[in-house]
């Protein structure tokens, strides 16, 4: 029974085994795919001289930077378009037609007006992170339940009071999924942007130098490093997510 | 909807427009960085008279379908068989959930060590990034079916590939539409990805060569291409998925 429980790692094992084998062959072998104990070495390496926690939290930074401004703008748009028809009718096919341009495909336009450095970057970031926001705080508030605006016109609430009192929380469900949707969104244009535009700290620019001087091995460490990351944020952000709207009764 | 309502979804795009001509013409900023509209448009129509357009376009397209049919149909094949086989899934599942969280752009330094800059680490990265979610849509939409279609299919001894073909896929294609669909915008995004950083053709390359070159007018007219692909690649997909919705609904 235990032994079957083990299935899952065959596979990776094998695929381990397939790489290191790999770079016995030859040198071209051992060019591309870089012995285990050469990876071992460079994770060590980059621990030791700070290199990997440096660039890890420079990305780290950019994506929180990124997805703040991103949920703090995309709520408000959202919210905007959501409860003026008159504001949707003019935001919307705007924001809808700049959806359409992949977040990557903005970056070569934005280096040349705002250079390499930081501030391309975070724009970038937080444009990943605002359309989810937008979109979903604006499906939220579209689908608060009649009734609860029923109740909150019957208590005779204001404007501002209907939002905060009625309509935010309802709608908070749908932005809590956003908030994760733009998350991963962030993190993977951070990493994406770095990799574009070459200047400052960050995982994308570490992986940019190590290809530059062939050291697959960064690479390597640098890829798992981002899924590590990006997994664990995800995960991190949907129990914090559940623990936060636990006073919601589930329908 | 009025023809009068209709009239004011224009209204913002058309006002961006005359705010970019306007600070274009007052020369606030140096003409090679603000290219007025006119001028963008009329290197779009440069592009599209030389003929290059159309050959980064195809450039583009012929390796977004190699790379995405490829991708797509391994998606379609191993899902299947991990939702159907808990064999397939003991052994596969902890490996595939794992390679998930690797998004495409970072394999991307990686794959041009390994496989250097030519087509085909282009059509491997794209049929990389169409496999994932096509796979998971397929497992979800399989594993979605009522329990009592498998018994019918047991009680009539249906054989396996006839399971596959007329009970698992049909009753998921809407759920795998769906993964189709998220695939290939995320393909198409990764694609344009890879040839800004390294091709020798493609919409991508136009792009890169443009900001090299500081040709914004290139650049612009590269970007809303790219936007223009994409929205009609999503746009053709949810026209099916919609159809394919009300077929399940009516079937009901």
């Amino acid at each position: 029974m235990k032994l079957r429980n083990l299935r899952g790692l065959l596979l990776p094992l094998l695929l381990i085994g397939a790489w290191e084998l790999a770079s016995r062959q030859d040198a071209a072998g051992a060019y591309a795919f870089v012995p285990l104990a050469t990876i071992g070495d460079a994770l060590v390496e980059l621990l030791g001289n700070g290199e990997l926690l440096v660039n890890l939290l420079a990305s780290l930074a950019r994506t929180s930077a990124g997805l703040a401004l991103g949920i703090v703008g995309g709520v408000a748009l959202g919210a905007l378009m959501a409860l003026s028809p008159l504001a949707n009718r003019l935001v919307a096919p705007l924001f809808h037609a700049l959806r359409q341009v992949p977040m990557l495909g903005w970056i070569p336009l934005i280096a040349l007006w705002l250079g390499n450095g930081e501030a391309s970057k975070l724009l970038i970031v937080s444009l990943a992170a605002l359309y989810p926001m937008v979109l979903n705080t604006f499906e939220g508030l579209r689908q608060v339940d009649v009734r609860h605006r029923e109740v909150g016109q019957v208590l005779a609430l204001g404007r501002w009071q209907q939002l905060r009192l009625v309509l935010l929380p309802a709608a908070l469900p749908s932005i809590a999924t956003g908030v994760l949707q733009a998350l991963a969104f962030a993190w993977v244009t951070a990493v994406g942007s770095e990799l574009f535009l070459a200047s400052g700290a960050g995982l994308g620019n570490l992986m940019m130098n190590a290809e530059a001087g062939a050291r697959m091995e960064i690479i390597v460490i640098c890829v798992l490093c981002i899924g590590l990351c990006g997994y664990l944020m995800t995960w991190l952000s949907t129990l914090l997510a559940r623990r936060l709207l636990r006073w919601r009764p589930t329908r | 909807m009025s023809p009068f309502k209709a009239l004011t979804w224009l209204v913002s795009p058309l006002a961006l427009l005359a705010l970019w001509a306007a600070v274009a013409d007052a020369a606030l900023f140096p003409a090679n960085l603000l290219v007025p509209p006119l001028e963008v448009w009329r290197s779009f129509a440069d592009l599209l008279a030389t003929g290059e357009l159309q050959e980064h376009l195809a450039g583009s397209l012929s390796r977004l379908s190699l790379g995405f049919a490829a991708g797509a149909l391994a998606g379609l094949a191993f899902g299947t068989a991990m939702a159907l086989s808990d064999t397939v899934e003991a052994y596969c599942a902890p490996l595939f959930h794992t390679l998930r969280q690797i998004p495409s752009i970072a394999l991307i330094p990686m794959l041009v060590l390994l496989l250097g800059i030519d087509e085909t680490f282009k059509v491997v990265i794209v049929a990389k990034t169409a496999f994932f979610p096509v796979a998971l849509a397929t497992v979800e939409g399989i594993r979605a079916i009522p329990r009592s279609h498998f018994e019918v299919a047991a009680v009539y001894r249906l054989r396996w590939p006839t399971l596959v073909a007329r009970i698992a896929l049909p009753a998921a294609v809407p759920a795998i539409v769906t993964g189709v669909r998220v695939a290939l915008t995320r393909a198409w995004v990764v694609l344009v990805a890879c040839e800004l950083l390294a091709a020798d053709s493609g919409l991508g390359q136009m792009i890169e060569m443009g900001r090299q070159m500081l040709r914004i007018d290139v650049v612009m007219v590269g970007v809303a291409i790219t936007g223009v692909i994409g929205f009609a690649l999503d746009f053709s997909l949810r026209r099916v998925e919609r159809r394919l919705s009300g077929w399940q609904v009516a079937g009901r």
